[in-house]
């Protein structure tokens, strides 16, 4: 199994290499001037200024230097200094960072905790009342812009029913205990926004899932075995956690599209908000640094996925087993 | 156990009885989700009202003014930090050495008093005395020299800042007191070029002047204290008791980072913040809303900005070389019909790029006037098709590409206006949405055929300098390529003159020029529409908005008989 890890480990790194190497590409063709950068409001300057303004910048290096020594600096775990503010990168993205990951927890809770029970109670009966008003209404939350929603749903809850905080992460304003609670309030509606589209599929796919795995009275010929209680449910715990895991490709992508515009209509400080600001104002290092952070969250969760696969589903580790003893 | 293998909608009973284990989750969850609603709901009792927010919750707590920034500063050096948001902090932390009153006049401010010699060529300063930073230093004239120096060193990135301080032959401290500031030659524009804040040399001195922990926590002279900044979420000032032009009478500032107008309207609602600006229409919605009015007051002000085209006239196309040719585009773009429409008649014709700037600029045409257009396009020969309408010249179709900033929503409409107009006209203009960066390179590459922008000029009007005058061309502001030997030394003459009669009279001379040739469409200006809390009064607006000028926010009070002041130790 370790050997196994170890490849998959190694098998990562000429992708994030590749990744890497993509966005600085990309990047190197969007027109932009490093003069520019540091004025971001179009402050007017004049031709004379500029022109000494670059003059102490230096003649400038080519592109496959600039990348090769980020990439050295990298590999010495630094990620450079941001062209906005000259703070180190780390400490920018470390700012943002807990901020999307708290978010997107929650969402995911979010997501997974309606859409797993609602999938499992179509699947026990499909084309039942339940079943059928729970797709209607998924999918007209499905189909609603995330930027809409929020915008409604800030309407509603916070301005007109005053139920709901609007916007912020609402630690500023209390103290003590009270952060928590706070925090916990001004969770509510972002995590909702993130949830809506989510649910639809998150259901469907549940589903869908569900009923391949719990075929027509395979938990009755259980019961009918002896099992119960406990026993029975850690029979069909693994086998349930499969769609878990396998939702997971479709929501964490999801989720990292919608907390951009989330984080913007809700003021919450994360990662989106960084991002959209560091590729309008050209902030090389702290964009680079971001793609290789999504890139390794995203690396890391397929490598989660296929080390679970094997846990939950004995079937798999079979194939896994010699295979990881014959690389180890 | 009957049910599962049955078709749906039956059964009933027996699915009651052999889910009850289920339905406990379900009621589980549903109970979570509940709770998890409530739980605010009881917590935020008051906010309905959406009185409790703003003030700071407690009601001994200072009252404190909250403002929204769309953009959370890049920095808060005083010489680094030179976008709309730092500014602002800049103003309230730190003092400027000379500062503009809410008619764009200089006004003294840490300088209290200023001489020019009889030849034009030294500034001297008298610096107020007695003035501290907030940690007790004195602020002394090797402060501004220091500034200056941090201002004119290139590694400091002091964007926009360094231009006035092209033309300084040296910069003096004879006393602790006074500054001296030699030119090269006279420099017309040279106070507003001192409309900066001056930095606690001592703390920075011997500092990584990029990295300082100042410039995160700023220390200054000027009327606000800081204390804190919480990353990507606000900024809190509180008020300087000890400020030498008196404590501000509000307890504080609260600047909230909500990037998105939209919610900010909506946090004026809930009464997070205390002012938002609107959009027109949102502003007619809620003209009879008498709950509205009973809540906020109006603040209304016309900005500098305006609109404009630039025709790229260097002779990379075959159109718009041609003074006539720019000449008909103006005539035939309906300025008027969009801001009555889309503005609903809240903005301003633009009719002379020194708009707001010279007193007396000519008024700009009421309408379109497609048929002068017409004439002027037949006489430089682009002459309409009989059959098609479209026209062209020697084969050559009158067609060509706008670039536009796609993410303003402002940029975008009126550039669709355009097209139709010129469509009218048999030209075909296609429109290119980019984004800001990209609009920029190629606005400076001269890669263009037309391009829609916008432009805040300063409150002097040397500041059309960078558009007008031709050694602006390669790296400068002046995208349209234009080249008047005779503008380029009407603008030099005035930027010599300090007589104040000769020098309008030399920009008037350039403004008929400009006006003639059309080397850009001046369109329109916006007016700026928002909406302040009762709770504070006494904002006084500006074209730099309420806080952007002296006194600012020195001005502003907690309103009395409101429920935010009667709880506040009332401000001196």
């Amino acid at each position: 199994m370790s050997g196994f890890l170890l490849r998959r480990l190694l098998a990562c790194l000429p992708t994030l290499l590749g990744i890497t190497l993509v966005a600085f590409v990309i990047l190197n063709l969007l027109p932009s001037d490093p003069v520019l950068t540091w004025s971001e409001a179009g402050v007017p300057m004049s031709a004379e200024s500029q022109a000494r303004l670059r003059a102490a910048l230096g003649a400038g290096r080519g592109p496959a230097e600039r990348y090769s020594d980020w990439l050295l600096s990298v590999v010495r775990l630094d990620l450079g200094r941001s062209l906005r503010d000259a703070r180190p990168v780390q400490e920018v993205i470390g700012e943002a960072l807990p901020w999307t990951a708290l978010l997107n927890l929650c969402a995911m809770a979010a997501i997974y905790g309606v859409g797993l029970p609602l999938g499992f109670l179509g699947a026990r009966r499909p084309g039942s009342q339940g079943d059928r008003w729970s797709r209607r209404i998924l999918l007209i939350l499905f189909v609603v812009p995330p930027f809409a929603a929020a915008l409604l749903m800030q309407r509603l809850f916070a301005v007109r029913l005053g139920l709901l905080p609007l916007q912020g992460t609402g630690l500023g304003e209390a103290t003590g205990a009270a952060r928590l609670g706070s925090l916990a309030e001004h969770l509510v509606l972002p995590v909702l926004c993130l949830a809506l589209a989510a649910w639809a599929y998150t259901t469907r796919y549940a589903r869908a899932l569900f009923r391949t795995l719990f075929p027509a009275g395979s938990v009755a010929a259980a019961r009918a075995r002896g099992l119960s209680g406990l026993r029975l449910a850690r029979h069909f715990a693994p086998m349930a956690a499969l769609p878990f895991v396998s939702i997971l490709g479709a929501v964490v992508p999801a989720l990292v599209a919608g907390s951009v515009v989330i984080e913007e209509a809700f003021s919450w400080p994360g990662l989106g908000r960084l991002l959209v600001h560091a590729v309008e104002g050209r902030d090389y290092p702290v964009v680079l640094a971001l793609v290789l952070l999504s890139a390794c969250a995203v690396l890391a969760g397929q490598l989660l996925v296929d080390l679970a696969y094997p846990a939950l589903d004995p079937r798999l580790r079979e194939q896994v087993a010699p295979d990881g003893s014959h690389g180890g | 156990m009957t049910a599962r293998g049955e078709p749906a909608g039956r059964g009933r009973a027996g699915r009651r009885e052999r889910t009850s284990a289920r339905p406990a989750a379900i009621l589980k969850c549903a109970a979570l989700l509940l709770l998890l609603a409530a739980l605010p709901g009881c917590g935020r009792s008051p906010a309905p009202s959406g009185s409790s927010g703003a003030a700071g919750a407690a009601p001994t707590g200072p009252v404190r003014f909250v403002f929204p920034l769309p953009i959370e500063p890049a920095t808060l050096n005083f010489v680094s930090g030179t976008d709309q948001s730092s500014v602002l902090v800049q103003r309230l932390v730190g003092d400027l050495l000379v500062d503009h009153d809410p008619d764009l006049h200089v006004v003294p401010r840490l300088a209290a008093s200023w001489d020019v010699s009889a030849d034009g060529k030294v500034l001297t300063f008298h610096l107020r005395p007695g003035v501290r930073f907030h940690d007790g230093v004195p602020c002394t004239s090797d402060d501004v020299v220091f500034t200056y120096e941090r201002i004119m060193d290139p590694a400091s990135k002091a964007v926009g800042r360094v231009d006035p301080f092209l033309p300084i032959e040296k910069v003096e401290a004879p006393d602790p007191a006074t500054v001296r500031v030699t030119y090269r030659e006279p420099y017309a524009p040279a106070l507003r070029g001192w409309e900066i804040p001056i930095l606690p040399a001592h703390l920075y001195r011997g500092a990584d002047f990029a990295a300082a922990k100042e410039n995160r926590a700023p220390v200054g002279t000027g009327p606000f204290r800081f204390v804190s900044w919480e990353a990507g979420q606000r900024i809190v000032l509180d008020a300087n008791p000890d400020y030498w032009g008196g404590r501000p009478r509000i307890d504080g500032i609260d600047l909230r980072f909500i990037p998105s107008s939209d919610t900010a309207l909506q946090a004026l609602l809930t009464g997070e913040v205390d002012y938002a600006r609107l959009q027109p229409p949102e502003w007619e919605a809620r003209r009879t809303d008498a709950d509205f009015q009973k809540r906020y007051r109006e603040v209304r002000f016309v900005p500098l900005f305006y609109y404009y085209i630039a025709w790229r006239g260097d002779g990379s196309n075959p159109f718009f070389g041609d003074p006539r040719v720019r000449r008909a585009m103006t005539l035939a773009l309906d300025r008027e019909g969009y801001v009555r429409s889309v503005y609903h008649g809240l903005g301003r014709l633009a009719g002379s790029p020194f708009q707001g700037l010279l007193a007396g600029s000519p008024e700009p045409p009421a309408g379109p006037d497609p048929a002068s257009a017409a004439r002027l396009l037949d006489e430089a020969g682009w002459r309409a098709d009989p059959k098609t309408g479209k026209r062209a010249r020697g084969g050559v179709p009158l067609r060509f590409t706008l670039l536009v900033y796609s993410g303003g929503e402002d940029h975008v409409q009126f550039s669709q206006v355009a097209q139709q107009n010129l469509k009218a006209l048999g030209i075909e203009m296609r429109i290119e949405r980019l984004d800001w960066q990209t609009l920029w390179a190629r606005l400076k590459s001269g890669r263009f055929e037309a391009a829609l922008s916008g432009f805040m000029p300063g409150a002097d009007p040397d500041s059309l300098y960078g558009m007008l005058h031709s050694s602006q061309i390669e790296g400068g502001q002046n995208y349209a390529a234009w080249k008047d030997p005779d503008v380029d030394a009407w603008l030099d003459a005035a930027r010599r003159t300090l007589d104040e009669t000769q020098r309008t009279a030399l920009y008037r001379r350039i403004e008929a020029r400009v006006l003639e040739r059309q080397p850009y469409s001046y369109l329109f200006a916006p007016v700026v529409l928002a909406a302040m809390s009762r709770k504070f009064d006494g904002a006084l607006p500006s074209p730099q908005g309420i806080l952007g000028h002296n006194p600012g926010a020195l001005a502003l009070f907690p309103a009395t008989g409101s429920p935010a002041s009667s709880t506040s130790p009332q401000g001196r």
